[in-house]
C-alpha cells in the first residue's frame, strides 16, 4: 500500500507540473463543450443557424413574391442577397443569369428564383426555381426546409392565389366571381364582416391561414408563424426532467467528457511505455515495489484525474449551460468515479495490448472515436441504427452517458443508478483483468 | 583460514529468452566488501545476469542467492538488501533531484527527519547539494548519472549493482563516480560492477568475470587472469609497408594480430625479446615504432574468444 501511494502521489505531482497536460485534460475540452454549445445553441434564446446566404432572384410583379423576399430578409437562419454589385461598386437588381458564376466563385451556395409565373395556372401550388451548390447536406436541408416554411407559414397566399388561378381555369371567370361571391357572402352571414373585404380577400388568395399563422408566431423556434402548430394541437407530457433547463447540456458535457477522459486517462496509461524505456521500472521493480503496486496506482491515478475531470467539466456544464446538479452532487460523483475507473481500465487495457506507445496512440485513437459515436457521445443512440444500437450497449461510453443522465436529467435514486453503476463495474472488473493478465504476459516490465 | 560466506552465490544459472540462451550455466561466487567486475562485449550476458540478481527476472535453471536467501522475484528481503544503478538514467527528469531521491526513498520505507538526512547525504556525496531543487532535465549528462546512482543507495544497500552506469558520461563525471563508487567499496559496501570498458573493471575491480554468449570464461583478480596469457608483454607498431617482413617473420616466434592498423605481436613462451630487438635491427626499423606493454583484459578476451571485447 505504501508502494501505491507514493506512486499515485508522484504520477500526481508529474500531471501538475505538466502545464500541457493540464491543458488537455481541462481546458481543451472546456473550450470544446463552450463551442459545441454555441453551435447548438444549448439552452440559447436564439436558436438555430444564421446567417446562411441566399441570392433571390424576383422576376414576379405579384405583390405576394415581394411579401415572400422580404419574410425571408427578416428570417435569421439567411442573410438574402438581391444585388449584384459591379466592378465600379455600383449596384443592380441580381438576374438569374448571375447566380451560376457567383456560386462557383463561393459567393452564396443556394439561391432562389421567384419566376414571373410563379401562382402556376396549369395545376395546384407555386412555381419556384432553386440554385443549389449543396457542399454541406446539414446546411443544403436546413435552408430547404426554412424555404418551405417561411412560404407557407409567411406568404400562404400565393398558395391561395394559386387555388383561385386553378379554379379559374376549371370554371371561366365569371362562374369563379360568382363562386367568391357566394364564398364572401356565407362567411359574412354566418361569422360577420364585410361581404365587400372578404371578397377581396379570398380572390387574393389569402384564405386567412396567414393571420391564423401570425397569431401564433410567438411561439415559432424560427420567429414565423407555424400554421401547423396551431392547426394541431398536441399535449405533450414530460415524465422526465421536466423543469429542468438543459437535457442537450448533459448530452454535450457528458459526452465530451468521457471523450476527453478516455484520451487522458489512455495517454497516462501508455506513459507506461515512456517509464520502461527510462528504465523506471527496472529501479522501482529491484525495490520493494511489485507490479501490481505500479498497476495499481496507475489505476488509482487514472481515477483520481477522471473524477477531476469529470467533476470540473460539469461544473463548467453548470455555469455555462446552467446544468442543475444541485441535491445531486454525490450521486453525480459516484456516477463520475464509476465511469472514470472504467476508462481507466479501458486505458489500461490499450497499454497492455499495444506492442509500442506509437501502436497503442493509434488504436486508442480508433477504439475512443467509435465508442464516443457508437456509445451516444456525440449525438443520441436512437439516431442509430437497430444494429448499431445493439452495440452502444457493449460501451462503457455508453453506460457513463446513461449515468450522467440519470443523475442529472432524470434526477434517478440511488437504486435506479445500481444498474448502471453495476455495468459499469462489471466492465470495469473484466477489462482490469484481461489487462493485468496481458500486462504479467508482455514485455513491458522485462 | 576459513573462506568467507559469500554474500551472492550464482550455481549454474540459465536464463533463456525463446530460443535464445543468455546465461548459460553460470556459477561465481562474491564475498561481502568485494569490487566484482563483470566484463564482456555488449549482448554477453551482462545485463541479464544483474537483472536476475536484481529479482527483475525469474531464472530458467540454477540457483542464485543473496546473503543465503534465494533471490526470487518479488523477495523482500533480497530487495532490501541490494541497490540497483540501472544502465539508463532511471530518473523521473520532469521532477527535482530532490524530489526523485525522496520518492525513491519513500519506496524503501524511509520518513520523515531519516529520509531527509539519507537524501542530504546523498545529495552531497555526488557532489549535487546545490541543485537540488532544479528538475533533472536540466542536468548534464553526467550529473544525472550521479544522481542515478545516489538514488540506488539512499536505503544502504549490503550489494550494489551498477550496470553500466557511466554510458555516456564525460570523464569528469566518470572520474567522480569512480572515486565514489570506490569510497562506498572501502566502507564496506559490496559492488558488482558490469562494464565493456577494460578500463574501468581493471581501475576499479579487485575480481574480474569475462563473461561472453552468457558463459563466464574466466574469473580471477587480474594477476590471476594475466597470468593465463602466455606471454608476459605485448609489441605493437604500426602495419605498414614499412614492418611487413617484420610481421611475416614474427608470425613463427609467437602471435601477431593486426587491428586498427596496428599489429600486435605476442612472443611465444620460449621466444627470448633480444632476439625481437635484433630482428628490428636487422630491417632497419627505428626503435621509436615500437611500443611494449603489459598484457590487457583485452588480450585475454582476444586469447579467449579471437574477438576483440568491442566487437
Amino acid at each position: 500500500m505504501n508502494a501505491i501511494l507514493v506512486l499515485l502521489r508522484k504520477d500526481i505531482t508529474l500531471f501538475l507540473k505538466d502545464r500541457a497536460s493540464i491543458s488537455i485534460t481541462f481546458f481543451v475540452p472546456f473550450a470544446l463543450i463552450y463551442l459545441f454549445g454555441q453551435i447548438y445553441h444549448v439552452n440559447s434564446s436564439d436558436p438555430g443557424p444564421a446567417g446562411i446566404p441566399v441570392a433571390v432572384v424576383n422576376q414576379s410583379d405579384n405583390p405576394a413574391a415581394a411579401r415572400l423576399v422580404e419574410a425571408l430578409k427578416q428570417e435569421k437562419t439567411f442573410k438574402v442577397l438581391t444585388k449584384f454589385v459591379n466592378p465600379d461598386k455600383t449596384e443592380r437588381p441580381l438576374e438569374e443569369g448571375d447566380l451560376r458564376p457567383l456560386m462557383r466563385a463561393d459567393e452564396f451556395h443556394f439561391a432562389l428564383v421567384i419566376p414571373a409565373d410563379v401562382v402556376r395556372t396549369d395545376g395546384i401550388g407555386i412555381h419556384l426555381k432553386t440554385y443549389s451548390n449543396p457542399r454541406n447536406a446539414v446546411e443544403a436541408e436546413t435552408v430547404d426546409g426554412l424555404l418551405q416554411k417561411t412560404l407557407f407559414s409567411r406568404v400562404p397566399e400565393l398558395l391561395g392565389q394559386s387555388l383561385q388561378a386553378r379554379a379559374r381555369s376549371f370554371l371561366g371567370d365569371q362562374r369563379l366571381q360568382g363562386f367568391d361571391a357566394s364564398i364572401a357572402s356565407a362567411i359574412a352571414d354566418n361569422f360577420g364582416g364585410d361581404e365587400q373585404r372578404i371578397r377581396e380577400h379570398i380572390v387574393a388568395g389569402d384564405l386567412g391561414l396567414g393571420r391564423i399563422g401570425r397569431e401564433g408566431g410567438a411561439a415559432s423556434p424560427t420567429g414565423t408563424g407555424d400554421v401547423l402548430s396551431r392547426i394541431v394541437k398536441i399535449d405533450n407530457v414530460q415524465v422526465a426532467g421536466a423543469g429542468l433547463k438543459s437535457p442537450m447540456a448533459t448530452l454535450l458535457v457528458g459526452g465530451w467528457a468521457v471523450q476527453f477522459l478516455l484520451f487522458a486517462v489512455t495517454a497516462s496509461a501508455t506513459g507506461l511505455f515512456r517509464e520502461k524505456e527510462h528504465g523506471i521500472f527496472q529501479r522501482l521493480l529491484s525495490a520493494p515495489v511489485t507490479r501490481g503496486d505500479i498497476l495499481w496506482s496507475k489505476f488509482l491515478y487514472g481515477i483520481c484525474l477522471g473524477l477531476a475531470q469529470l467533476v470540473i467539466l460539469f461544473l463548467a456544464g453548470h455555469v455555462l449551460y446552467g446544468i442543475e446538479i444541485g441535491g445531486q452532487i454525490g450521486l453525480l460523483v459516484l456516477v463520475c468515479v464509476f465511469a472514470a475507473a472504467a476508462c481507466t481500465s479501458f486505458g489500461m487495457l490499450i497499454a497492455a495490448v499495444s506492442p509500442t506507445p506509437e501502436s497503442a496512440r493509434g488504436l486508442s485513437t480508433f477504439v475512443i472515436l467509435l465508442m464516443c459515436a457508437i456509445g451516444g457521445a456525440w449525438f443520441p443512440v436512437s439516431f442509430m441504427p437497430d444494429f448499431i444500437q445493439r452495440f452502444s450497449k457493449l460501451t462503457l461510453v455508453y453506460w457513463s452517458m446513461e449515468g450522467f443522465s440519470q443523475v442529472l436529467w432524470a434526477r434517478a435514486t440511488l437504486a435506479e443508478l445500481l444498474p448502471t453503476l453495476g455495468w459499469l463495474s462489471l466492465m470495469t472488473g473484466a477489462v482490469m483483468g484481461v489487462s493485468v493478465w496481458r500486462f504479467n504476459r508482455g514485455r513491458i516490465f522485462d | 583460514m576459513t573462506t568467507p560466506t559469500p554474500l551472492l552465490s550464482a550455481a549454474g544459472v540459465v536464463k533463456r529468452f525463446g530460443s535464445l540462451t543468455a546465461l548459460d550455466g553460470v556459477s561465481l561466487d562474491i564475498a561481502p566488501g568485494e569490487f566484482f567486475g563483470l566484463l564482456g562485449p555488449n549482448g554477453a550476458g551482462k545485463s541479464t545476469f544483474m537483472s536476475l540478481v536484481a529479482g527483475l527476472r525469474r531464472l530458467d535453471g540454477g540457483t542464485l542467492t543473496i546473503d543465503g536467501a534465494g533471490v526470487a522475484a518479488g523477495s523482500a528481503k533480497a530487495r532490501q538488501a541490494l541497490g540497483l544503478v540501472p544502465q539508463h538514467i532511471a530518473l523521473y527528469t520532469d521532477l527535482s533531484a530532490e524530489r526523485n531521491l525522496r520518492i525513491f526513498g519513500q519506496l524503501y520505507g524511509l520518513r520523515g527527519s531519516e529520509l531527509r538526512d539519507r537524501v542530504d547525504h546523498a545529495l552531497n556525496a555526488v557532489q549535487l547539494a546545490d541543485r537540488r531543487e532544479d528538475m533533472v532535465k536540466t542536468f548534464s549528462g553526467g550529473m544525472q548519472r550521479r544522481l542515478n546512482l545516489a538514488a540506488a543507495l539512499l536505503h544502504r544497500p549490503r550489494l550494489l549493482l551498477c550496470d553500466e552506469p557511466t554510458v555516456g558520461v564525460d570523464p569528469q563525471s566518470r572520474n567522480a563516480i569512480f572515486d565514489y563508487l570506490q569510497e562506498l567499496n572501502r566502507a564496506g559496501l559490496t559492488i558488482i560492477y558490469s562494464t565493456h570498458y577494460m578500463e574501468e573493471a581493471t581501475r576499479l575491480c579487485s575480481r574480474i568475470g569475462i563473461i561472453d554468449h552468457g558463459k563466464i570464461l574466466a574469473l580471477g583478480t587480474i594477476d590471476e587472469l594475466l597470468a593465463r596469457l602466455p606471454f608476459e608483454e605485448e609489441v605493437r607498431f604500426p602495419a605498414t609497408a614499412e614492418t611487413a617482413a617484420l610481421a611475416r617473420e614474427l608470425g613463427e616466434q609467437g602471435a601477431t594480430e593486426t587491428i586498427d592498423g596496428v599489429h600486435r605481436f605476442r612472443p611465444g613462451p620460449r621466444y627470448p625479446m633480444s632476439s625481437f630487438y635484433l630482428l628490428t635491427e636487422r630491417h632497419a626499423l627505428p626503435p621509436r615504432l615500437f611500443t611494449s606493454q603489459r598484457p590487457t583484459l583485452e588480450a585475454l578476451f582476444l586469447q579467449l574468444t579471437g574477438r576483440v571485447l568491442r566487437e
